[in-house]
This record gives C-alpha cells, sequence and structure tokens, in this order.
C-alpha cells in the first residue's frame, strides 16, 4: 500500500485531479493544471488580501463561494470554477467594478493589456444596467514626476498600496477615505519619493497608475518587446525593452526570481531616454581642427596606424560594454598593440578578485544576519537590492545598515551563533568590508560570505575578463608585466588614448586633471554611442552601438552572466566588436569572428567559467581552479 | 499650528500604554481634535513624528472614521439620526425642522459660527428615545420642535466644550462626502 | 418566561456606577469567587452555562475562550463596546446604569483565559459612557482589583479604555482588531481566526458588552442556575432593545424564549396610536423582516432563525400599517452604502448601487424592472462580500421585496411614495 504523503495534498478542480503542496492556494494549484481563474487583487509576491472577490469559486461543502486566491488547498476539496452560479457571479462583479469605471480604454495607456478589459470580455456582462452619475474622483493626479494616476479607472485592488507597504516598505501609498470615496494617494498628496515607482504600474491591473514619460506613447500591440538586461548598474535586473518604430518607449521589468524578484527601480527603468539616438552619426576625424566625416573604412585605418605610431598608449572601456567587445579590446590591446595599459575604472580600488561575489544576490534571503556596509551608499549602488534586503527582514533576516567606517559595530552587532552571515559593500568599501569579513569569520561560527557591488552593468565582466592594468582575463597575473590603471596615465608619459563607451551613464568623465591632460594628447581615439562633451578634444570619433543596440553577454556583479539583446536597430552603425577586429585586422592580425556568437564561444573557450553564459548562471571561479 | 505641549504629551503618555505605538494612532487624533476642534494635514505630519510612523497611515486612518473633521466647524455639533428607527418616530420632520430653524441646509454651520448641523444615517445608538440628535456628544432624546427650541436656544451662548472653535465660521457646506446625506 | 431581570436587576438602584453602591448589591463578589477557582474551571463552568455570545452571532462563549492555543502568551480580551447596529441601544444602556458590572465581567473573562491586558473598544459617540467605564476602571484600580497583583492573589491584568471614531464596521470583531491597532477598520481574512492570531498577532477573545456582564451572574449562581432559563439552545435572558411604533419604547430584558407578542404587546404597550402592526424586524438593521404572523415565535436565537430571521444584536424595531416598507429598506440601504468600508467589491460598489435605486423609488422615477435588478445584484452581493455587512445589506431589503414587493410596484406606477401621499392628503 503506498503510504500517505502528509506534505501532498489532492484535490479536484473541475473534474481533473491534482496534488499539490500543502498550503497551495486553489488559485495556484489550478494554475497548475492550466486552469485559468480570474483575477485582479491576488499577486505571487504578496499575502492574499481577497478584496476584489474576482477569483471566486465553488468549494463542495462550503455554503458560500471562496476566494481561490486565498483559500488554501485540503486533501479531497472538489473545487469547481466554471459553474452558472460561478459565471454569473462573475458577469455581477464585473460589472460592479465598470459602474464607477470611466471606461476610456482608446485613450488609456494600459489598453490592450489591461486585465480589466481582458476579463470583461471573457466573463463579462454584455452591456452595464447602471444607469446612474458615476462616483467621480481625480483624473491625471500626478503622484510625482514619475507616475500620474487615474482614481477613476482604480479598482481599488490594493496592490500598489501593499507593494508600498510588503514589497518595499516604504508605505508612501495608502488607502484614504473609506467606502465608495475611497481611493490611493500619499499623505496630503506630496509627490512619492520611492525609487520604485515604476513598479506601481506594471502591478496596476488597470490604467489606474501609469508612467509619465510613456503615457500614449504607443499600444502594447505595435511594441517591438526584446528581452534584455537594465543597463543602470551591476544589478543584472532583466528586462524587456519595448520600442516601437525603432524608438524605446519603455523598460519593462522581466521576472528573475534570482536576481530581480520581478522589480526594477526607476533609475534603471527611467534611464531609457539616455539611450535614444537623436543624430545619425558617421565617423569623424579631426584635420586642421575641424572634425570631417569620413567612410568607416577609411576610420579604421586611420585609427590603426595612429595606434600603432603613437607609443605609450591607453585603452579605457566602460564597464557597460558587452563581455565580447571587452574580451576582443583587451586581444587588441595585449596582443596586437601590446600596450598593457588596460581599465575600465574611474578611480584606484581595491584588487578585484573572485571571493568578492561568493554571496549570490538571492542567498540574501537564506543568511541569518546580513551587514549592510556603507547603508544607503550600498543601496544608490544597486537599489533593486533594497527590495531583497527588505523581503529578507520580513522572513526574519536581520539586516544591519552601518556607516562604512563602522566595522567594529558591526562585528559587535553580529552574535557569534550566526549561522550565515553576509556582507554588502560597494567597490569603495571593499576595503573595509574585506577586513570585517575576517574578523567575523573567527568570530561567529557559520560561514561569512560577501558581495562587493561593482560598477556598471557590466563592471563585474570587466574584471572578469581582464580589463585591469595588473590582471589578465580569469583574474591571472601578468607576472611583473602590469601596466598603468586610469589615474597614472597622465603623469605615466601616456601618448594615445583609445576610450570606449556604449552608455550614456558610465561613460568616461575626466577629472580636472584628466581634461587637463586629454587636451594636451595628441590622439584621442573616442568611440561612442553618442555625441558627448569628450568629441571635443577627441582626433577620432567611431560611432559605436549602445548598449541598448547589440547583441551580447554582460557579467553582474554576482558573477550572472546575462544576454542582452538589440532592441533598437541602428544598422548603419558598423559593430563595435567588429570595428576592433577590423582594426586588429589591419595591424596583421588574422582573427576571423563573423558573429557575437563566435566571439562568446572563443571567450568560453579562454575562459571556461564562463559557460555559465549558457544558462544566465553564475561563474563559479572556484570550482573551475 | 503646532500642537500644544499637553497634547503631545498625551500622545507620549498614550503610545506608551499600548503593545504597539501605532494603537495611538486614533487617540492622537482625538486628542488633537479635543485641543484644535479638527484635525490638519498639519496635525497628521506631527502625530507621525511623534509616533515614529509614516505620515501616510495617519492620513488612512484619520480619513476612514466619520467624527475626524478636516475643517473647523461651529462651536457646537449637532447631528440628527435619520436611520430607519428614529425616521419612523418623526426624525425626518425634525431634520427638517431644525434645518429651518438654524435657516442653514444640512451640513452647514450657522452665520454666528454656534452651531454645524448634519443629519446622519449611521445610528447613534438611542432609537428608544426616537427622534433623538447628539449635542456636542450628548443625547437629546424624545425630541420635539419645543425641545429643538428650546436646546437651540441654549446652544446659541453656550461656550465650545472644548478645544478653541473659531469664534465664527462661515455657513459654508462641508463637502464631506462620506455622509451620505438624504 | 417574560421579564426577568438579571443583568439589570438593580438598575433602578441609584448612584449604582458608584464602586461602593455597587458593591453593595453583591457587586465584584462574582470576580472574588472566580479568583479563588481554576482559570480551567471557569472556561469549564462558562461552557456548562450555555451562554451564547450577545454580540450578533450567539457563538458559545466558553468554547471561543477554548480554542486559545495552549502556551501561547501574551493573550488578550477586547471587550466589544462599539454597538452600532441600527437599532440596537443595549449595551449603551448597560455600560451607563452598571460600568462596573461591565467591567466585573472583563476581569473574569481576562482571568478565565489568562489575559493581562483587556481593552474595551468603545464606539466614538459613547462619549459618556466612555466616561462612565474610565472612572469605573480608576475605581476599580485603587481597589485594588485592578493592578499587578489583583487582591493580594498575584494575578496581574489591566484595561485600556479604548476610544472608537465613527464607523460601524468596527464592531465586526477583526475590523475591532485592526482598528485598535491603529489601522483602517478594515475586516480581515479568517482563517486565522482572533483566537489563534488576534490583536498584535496574538490569541485574542472579543466578546459582547452583554455577554461579559452575564459573567458575574454566573460565577455567583453557577451553571445550573443560568441554564435553568431560557431555552435548551438559548440560555439566559437578553436585553432586547425596542424601537419604532410602539407605545413604550426602550431596554427590556426578557428571559429567552419569551414570545415576541409579549415583548412588542405587553412590554411595549403595543402599536401606538391604536394602529395595526404591520412587520417586525429583529436583530437590527441586518435582519429579515418578519409579519403579525410571526408574533409568537420566541425570542431566541434557534426560533428566530426557523421563522426566517436572526436575533442578531438583540433589537427589535417595530412597524406600523403606515410604514413605508422601501423607504425603511432604503434607510437601512443606504447606512450600509455610507458603512461599508471599501474593501470589497461586492459590498463598496453594489451598496452604492443598491442605494441609487432605492432613491430612485423614493423620487418616483424607478422602474418596475427595478426590483428584479436589486435582486440581481443581491445576488452578487451576498455571500460574496468580504464580511457579513455587505451580505447582511441585502437580507432586510430582499426580505421586503420578498413580502411587500407591490409595495415597490406602486412607488413605480404612482411616480413616488404612496405612504406619503396618503400622510400628506390626511394633513390637508
Ligand atoms: C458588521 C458587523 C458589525 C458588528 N457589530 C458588533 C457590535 O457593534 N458589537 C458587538 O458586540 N458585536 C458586533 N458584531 C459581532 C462581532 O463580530 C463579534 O461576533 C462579537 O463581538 C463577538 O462577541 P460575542 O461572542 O460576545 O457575541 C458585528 C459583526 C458584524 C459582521
Ligand atoms: S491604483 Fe491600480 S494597483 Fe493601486 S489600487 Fe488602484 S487599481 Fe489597484
Ligand atoms: S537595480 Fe540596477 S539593474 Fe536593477 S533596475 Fe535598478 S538600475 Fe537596473
Ligand atoms: S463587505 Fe463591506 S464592510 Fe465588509 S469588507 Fe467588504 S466592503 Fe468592507
Ligand atoms: S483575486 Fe481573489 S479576491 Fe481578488
Amino acid at each position: 500500500m503506498a503510504t500517505v504523503q502528509t506534505d501532498q495534498v489532492t484535490l479536484t478542480i473541475d473534474g481533473q485531479s491534482v496534488t499539490v503542496p500543502k498550503g497551495t492556494l486553489i488559485l495556484d494549484a489550478a494554475k497548475a493544471i492550466n486552469i485559468d481563474i480570474p483575477i485582479f487583487c491576488s499577486h505571487p509576491k504578496m499575502a492574499p488580501v481577497a478584496v476584489c472577490r474576482m477569483c471566486l469559486v465553488e468549494v463542495e461543502k462550503m455554503p458560500k463561494l471562496q476566494p481561490a486566491c486565498a483559500v488554501y488547498v485540503a486533501e479531497g476539496m472538489v473545487v469547481k470554477t466554471t459553474t452558472e452560479q460561478v459565471a454569473k457571479y462573475q458577469k455581477g462583479v464585473l460589472e460592479f467594478l465598470l459602474i464607477n469605471h470611466p471606461l476610456d480604454c482608446p485613450i488609456c495607456d494600459k489598453g490592450g493589456e489591461c486585465p480589466l478589459q481582458d476579463q470583461t470580455f471573457q466573463y463579462g456582462p454584455g452591456a452595464s444596467r447602471f444607469e446612474f452619475q458615476k462616483a467621480h474622483f481625480d483624473k491625471g493626479v500626478p503622484l510625482s514626476d514619475k507616475i500620474v494616476l487615474d482614481r477613476e479607472r482604480c479598482i481599488l485592488c490594493w496592490r500598489c498600496t501593499r507593494f508600498s507597504e510588503e514589497i518595499s516598505g516604504e508605505r508612501e501609498l495608502a488607502l484614504i477615505q473609506r467606502g465608495v470615496h475611497t481611493i490611493i494617494g500619499t499623505f496630503n498628496d506630496e509627490p512619492a519619493q520611492s525609487n520604485y515607482q515604476g513598479n506601481w504600474t506594471e502591478i496596476c491591473p488597470v490604467g489606474a497608475l501609469t508612467s509619465r514619460q510613456y503615457r500614449f506613447v504607443s499600444r502594447p500591440w505595435d511594441l517591438d518587446r526584446t528581452a534584455s538586461v537594465c543597463p543602470g548598474c551591476s544589478m543584472g535586473c532583466n528586462i524587456q525593452l519595448d520600442a516601437r518604430s525603432n524608438k524605446i518607449g519603455r523598460f519593462q521589468s522581466r521576472e528573475n526570481l534570482a536576481v530581480d524578484d520581478g522589480w526594477l527601480c526607476d533609475t534603471g527603468r527611467y534611464s531609457f531616454p539616455n539611450f535614444q539616438r537623436l543624430t545619425q552619426d558617421r565617423p569623424q576625424i579631426r584635420r586642421d581642427g575641424r572634425l570631417e566625416r569620413v567612410t568607416y573604412d577609411e576610420v579604421i585605418a586611420f585609427t590603426a596606424d595612429a595606434l600603432k605610431a603613437s607609443g605609450q598608449l591607453a585603452g579605457w572601456v566602460s564597464p557597460a560594454a558587452s563581455n565580447e567587445e571587452l574580451f576582443l579590446f583587451q586581444r587588441l590591446f595585449r596582443e596586437v598593440l601590446a600596450s598593457p595599459n588596460l581599465d575600465h575604472r574611474s578611480a584606484v580600488l581595491e584588487d578585484a578578485e573572485p571571493d568578492d561575489m561568493t554571496l549570490p544576490i538571492a542567498d540574501i534571503e537564506h543568511c541569518d544576519q546580513v551587514v549592510v556596509l556603507g547603508g544607503q551608499d550600498v543601496i544608490d549602488a544597486a537599489p533593486v537590492l533594497h527590495l531583497r534586503l527588505f523581503k529578507s527582514q520580513r522572513k526574519g533576516v536581520n539586516v544591519l545598515k552601518v556607516g562604512a567606517a563602522d566595522v567594529k559595530k558591526a562585528l559587535d552587532a553580529v552574535p557569534a551563533e550566526a549561522q550565515g552571515v553576509g556582507i554588502l559593500a560597494t567597490e569603495a568599501n571593499k576595503k573595509a568590508a574585506v577586513e570585517l569579513q575576517g574578523k567575523l569569520q573567527k568570530k561567529v561560527k557559520g560561514s561569512v560570505r560577501r558581495l562587493i557591488v561593482t560598477t556598471g552593468p557590466n563592471g563585474r565582466g570587466a574584471k572578469d575578463l581582464g580589463i585591469l592594468p595588473h590582471r589578465g582575463p580569469g583574474y591571472v597575473s601578468l607576472n611583473g608585466k602590469s601596466g598603468k590603471g586610469r589615474v597614472e596615465w597622465p603623469g605615466a608619459g601616456v601618448k594615445a588614448l583609445y576610450v570606449h563607451e556604449s552608455s550614456p551613464l558610465h561613460g568616461f568623465v575626466p577629472t580636472d586633471a584628466e581634461s587637463m591632460w586629454l587636451s594636451a594628447l595628441p590622439l584621442v581615439v573616442f568611440h561612442r554611442f553618442k555625441p558627448s562633451p569628450l568629441d571635443e578634444v577627441a582626433h577620432v570619433i567611431i560611432p559605436g552601438h549602445a548598449f541598448t543596440e547589440k547583441d551580447g553577454t554582460v557579467t553582474s556583479m554576482e558573477g550572472r552572466v546575462q544576454r542582452i539583446r538589440k532592441g533598437i536597430d541602428a544598422a548603419w552603425v558598423r559593430e563595435d566588436w567588429r570595428v576592433f577586429q577590423e582594426i586588429a585586422n589591419h595591424l596583421g592580425a588574422d582573427w576571423e569572428y563573423e558573429s557575437v556568437e563566435a566571439i562568446t564561444g572563443d571567450l568560453v573557450r579562454a575562459l571556461p567559467p564562463y559557460r555559465a553564459v549558457n544558462e544566465g548562471a553564475r561563474v563559479l571561479w572556484s570550482e573551475s581552479r | 499650528m503646532a500642537l500644544a505641549k499637553p497634547t503631545v504629551e498625551e500622545i507620549k503618555t498614550r503610545a506608551a500604554r499600548y503593545p504597539s505605538r501605532q494603537s495611538a494612532i486614533i487617540p492622537a487624533l482625538w486628542a488633537v481634535q479635543h485641543e484644535q476642534g479638527y484635525v490638519t494635514k498639519e496635525s497628521m505630519g506631527e502625530i507621525a513624528q511623534i509616533l515614529g510612523l509614516p505620515p501616510s497611515l495617519i492620513e488612512a486612518t484619520a480619513s476612514f472614521y466619520s467624527m475626524f473633521l478636516a475643517r473647523p466647524e461651529g462651536r457646537h455639533d449637532v447631528v440628527i439620526c435619520v436611520n430607519a428607527p428614529c425616521m419612523l418616530r418623526g426624525a425626518d420632520e425634525m431634520a427638517a425642522y431644525l434645518g429651518q430653524q438654524l435657516g442653514v441646509r444640512d451640513g452647514e454651520t450657522t452665520t454666528d459660527g454656534a452651531i454645524t448641523w448634519h443629519s446622519t444615517i449611521e445610528c447613534l445608538g438611542a432609537c428608544g428615545g426616537a427622534p433623538m440628535m447628539q449635542v456636542d456628544h450628548h443625547f437629546e432624546e424624545n425630541l420635539t420642535p419645543e425641545r429643538i427650541d428650546s436646546i437651540i436656544e441654549r446652544l446659541r451662548t453656550e461656550p465650545a466644550p472644548h478645544g478653541p472653535k473659531p469664534e465664527k465660521a462661515a455657513a459654508v457646506a462641508r463637502p464631506r462626502a462620506k455622509r451620505t446625506q438624504n | 418566561m417574560g421579564l426577568k431581570p438579571v443583568l439589570t436587576k438593580d438598575f433602578h438602584t441609584e448612584n449604582l456606577e458608584q464602586l461602593s453602591v455597587y458593591e453593595r448589591t453583591g457587586g465584584y463578589a462574582g470576580f472574588k469567587k472566580a479568583l479563588e477557582m481554576q482559570p480551567d474551571e471557569l472556561v469549564e463552568l462558562v461552557k456548562k452555562s450555555g451562554l451564547r455570545g450577545r454580540g450578533g452571532a450567539g457563538f458559545p462563549t466558553g468554547n471561543k475562550w477554548s480554542f486559545l492555543p495552549k502556551g501561547v502568551y501574551p493573550r488578550y480580551l477586547v471587550c466589544n463596546a462599539d454597538e452600532s447596529e441600527p437599532g440596537c441601544f443595549k449595551d449603551r444602556y448597560l455600560i451607563e446604569k452598571s460600568p462596573h458590572q461591565v467591567l466585573e465581567g472583563i476581569l473574569i473573562a481576562s482571568y478565565a483565559i489568562g489575559c493581562n491586558l483587556a481593552f474595551i473598544y468603545i464606539r466614538g459617540e459613547y462619549l459618556p459612557q466612555h466616561e462612565a467605564l474610565e472612572s469605573a476602571i480608576e475605581e476599580a484600580r485603587q481597589a485594588g482589583y485592578l493592578g499587578k497583583n489583583v487582591l493580594g492573589k498575584g494575578y496581574e491584568i489591566d484595561v485600556i479604555l479604548h476610544r472608537g471614531a465613527g464607523a460601524y464596521i468596527c464592531g465586526e470583531e477583526t475590523a475591532l482588531l485592526t482598528s485598535l491597532e491603529g489601522y483602517r477598520g478594515e475586516p480581515r481574512l479568517k482563517p486565522p481566526f482572533p483566537a489563534i492570531k488576534g490583536l498584535y498577532g496574538k490569541p485574542t477573545v472579543v466578546n459582547n458588552v452583554e455577554t461579559v456582564a452575564n459573567l458575574p451572574h454566573i460565577v455567583i449562581n453557577g451553571a445550573d442556575w443560568f441554564g435553568a432559563m431560557g431555552t435548551p439552545t438559548g440560555k439566559g435572558t437578553r436585553v432586547w432593545c425596542m424601537s419604532g411604533h410602539v407605545n413604550r419604547p426602550g431596554n427590556y430584558e426578557l428571559e429567552n424564549g419569551t414570545p415576541i407578542r409579549e415583548l412588542i404587546e405587553e412590554h411595549g404597550g403595543g402599536v401606538w396610536k391604536n394602529r395595526k402592526l404591520k412587520a417586525f424586524q429583529p436583530g437590527g438593521a441586518s435582519m429579515m423582516v418578519l409579519l403579525p404572523e410571526h408574533l409568537d415565535v420566541g425570542l431566541d436565537f434557534d426560533a428566530i432563525q426557523k421563522a426566517g430571521s436572526l436575533a442578531g444584536a438583540g433589537a427589535m424595531v417595530v412597524m406600523d400599517e403606515t410604514t413605508c416598507m422601501v423607504d425603511a429598506a432604503r434607510r437601512y440601504v443606504k447606512f450600509f452604502h455610507h458603512e461599508s468600508c471599501g474593501k470589497c467589491t461586492p459590498c463598496r460598489e453594489g451598496t452604492f448601487w443598491m442605494s441609487n435605486l432605492f432613491d430612485r423609488f423614493e423620487a418616483g422615477e424607478a422602474k418596475a424592472t427595478d426590483v428584479d435588478l436589486l435582486l440581481d445584484i443581491g445576488y452578487s452581493i451576498d455571500g460574496r462580500s468580504f464580511c457579513p455587512l455587505g451580505d447582511a445589506s441585502t437580507w432586510f431589503p430582499r426580505s421586503v421585496i420578498k413580502f411587500f414587493r407591490d409595495e415597490f410596484l406602486e412607488h413605480v406606477s404612482e411616480k413616488g411614495c404612496p405612504f406619503k401621499k396618503m400622510a400628506q392628503e390626511a394633513v390637508a
């Protein structure tokens, strides 16, 4: 006889038997066998509230219809989701939701992707029998410079307020008034300050909360959707890039439970206008003080020859380049130009090493103590981390935010019995983080791991791939053949500088000292996505692709290698990697890459841990060493 | 208008008694209304600060309950119940009489600033003495036109029961949608 | 059967609200006796007495107490003095006349369930009653009935008096707890029930004022004495709040099972103005209407339910032949619309819609099909709402449609209220 597994429950939904773990909601059990129960208020990341009453179903032996989003399965339960009673009620509740809804779908940003619209179509009444004045509310209320609220469209599903309470913990949005007069708002109508407001627009099941930047820009059905990664920071949040007529309309979240948990921060989400191309510019070479348009072939030949002839040269790639670009760039410098002066950083920082990413983002939830060394600085460097930290806190993780100088305070606060301790810090505070880690390892029973927040969406890749003066790909030592880092260049007799940048968010911003030096440099090659102040000192300008215009991979701060994809087509711009290859080949190399994939393949051969790219997994250096 | 010291002290004392200081929100709102006659957003902000809670929470709570006033009213608050049990015993007629004697409509304040009146569908718990009205938290039951007259006469000269209610509030309608007039 | 003053026995005594007077009538003897017993014995005693909650649902009090999970502390007792059900005014009366009796009941209940901090949630409008309880608590504290070491018996109890601020929904026990925690008074999902996760997430018992006021008497006189009163499933007495078209409205404490006829005709002095009885409504605004044919039904949870209504919180609203049933229903619907917390769709939107429809009947602009539209709206509210407030908003109007559909249709055909017209003609 089969033993009864106590942690599994078998029930029947619409005649089908399904076995699910104990503690599963009826809604999710139905989903498991592709039975769709309509919902509004239910959200997988938030505790059930059962306020919208859309999901009511029949459960045998229960006199009333039950909310599938809030009732847990029980052994032998018999659920029916399509009975006459349910169908009639669904019409009724949709009719209720619509009596005070403006039905301005044709001018609503949510039109085409609106659950209320969809469900009305599928389950709703044909026509409304409501013949009275609708309750009137304010439309177009600016909640902040990012979000606008239409209170007439709001169906009071509580998702946004629950986000504010359960997900971000900021409690900025609240329900105000009561009954049919209830509205959503901020205290005293003050502008919302949260850095996570864009998420409200995504979870709102109607067009009540919308992005000001996106308003009436496009209809969902004429959007081109591309899966990519946020260019904002090293967190590596997954995005969907929605474009129309080859212009970016918005960044939407694309849930990756291990990384972003389905959320984006506003810094990243609303960074997209930076990637809007304004002009169709061409390669240029400065002749007699003036920039002149040339062809790609001309600029490549000129650049190659000029670099070759210039003597001491240095190369800087922004931490927003793809791994494939980084890989070729460092090959160009190390193998072809024989120059060790490579960097992607803007300041002097502690040495990077694989140990900087021993704590995966998702594991923060499984620590019992997490020290955020540098407090808000860390959050500012990777804002979605806050949501993970808050979630962890709600699960009982003790999160301690201390100043970067408070190593002792943190050390004292973590109890010796701690099982798993995590340390988060920015690159600037790595030294303190390592010190704290060392001391904690002596003090506590359990493991102590750290995660150093890097700079830029591919700062980690730049380190992994050796865009450093003293480390080659895979952190190999250069055996005394180290070059100079960026801060040393002005004093090191460098005669030529090649700057590559594909994101205005992480560009080469010269310090005062560098500005003087730059203007006196004999050769500045500037390979970039769009015109910038640096154009003024450049001798050569090579247009390149933006982060959002290319295929490739990037590595997040926790070492996760993820694909970025071309969301915007700028075909007249030659791919950056191709430019590197042509410069190299002009100088006698015989590279034969024909696609990004070919470079990725080579990269993985050179650095086996990077095979992680195929699963979007983390690079595990320790296992391969 | 910053809260008076005793009000702040009272809020702190109340907060200390409860297992959670959040429980002190309603007592705090009462303390403020007692002092100032109504509760402004500014005071809500102050309550939030004293209790160390997000201000949105205070507004969310304050706006839920029908007894917290958002703006100044007359020195005396007169509420007449018109729910069914009172209706059965002539509450509509009494409400009409009251409005007529005061010379202002439901929800308004008399020109001398003495009385703000409104009818309510929220049963006040005195159906046995219907028709009834609540005058500054005291119930006046078994109303007759004569009783209403004498109550009004008394209120015209009596000071406010508590708090510095403004001496003269204009005869303005209260746009408080929450109260369903009938 | 008939009048049976137990809770109200000494209400004629002057200054009963003062501790010394209350003690002279035997007050606090129950609490003292309780302190000599084991808490578990008390729970058993109350179970055995058959006392059922007087707040509306009629849940057996002793059983409710015994649901508290073993070994989980702190626990809280909350006395529900939010009384806001239209037609009810008994808790106010009980508090006003004898605040110490209520307090004594709270102390007994607290001791029985192992609670060291109890709360009284009193509706905001009951300010004088708030003051009465406040001074009762102070007096009791001075006398040692409250404190760290009650009467030297090592029991600790404090009582916090918490004032509501105008929201009927806060009488619903989970909304009450939410409100007591400082939030908007919105009901919570059940399960978990308050007994498991209540106030501040701790095991909590919510009991009505009248329920706890019974406790001193049960402790003093025993379960058998209590069980000897009333009906097999409705022991003891209840304080009925009579209002509407009777000669002597007011509170009457009657043994359970007393016929409704006796309450209305004898104690209430019959229908006023020598008019005929048209209908009456037990329980309060929420409950279904009953007709003269139901006059011989006993005042008892089960009997009233059998007759098609509910005893609820012990209201008795009497309506004479001149009553417009549509207008009566309209008032209640407007009440529920006003008091809907707005949390769930059916109640928030449905009561708004019904309220609009009733206004249309009153204004004489309704269509005949509106009657069935009301029933249809009711179909999507009743049993679908988050809490009983929404459900209950449909009960009275639907029962009125059932018995008095013609009156709705007359409002349509006469383009207005026929009763108002009649009254106007009479005056003219
Ligand atoms: C909408 C609504 C309003 C209620 N109002 C009250 C009330 O004012 N007083 C009360 O004691 N119970 C009220 N109740 C019942 C309470 O939820 C709860 O059942 C009761 O307080 C338990 O006490 P008891 O067991 O002593 O009856 C209300 C219930 C609902 C659904
Ligand atoms: S604004 Fe949107 S998310 Fe917020 S409650 Fe309204 S419908 Fe729900
Ligand atoms: S945390 Fe970083 S990667 Fe994530 S959305 Fe914000 S900016 Fe983008
Ligand atoms: S039924 Fe009414 S009172 Fe109850 S939760 Fe829903 S909206 Fe609120
Ligand atoms: S989805 Fe279940 S009640 Fe809203």
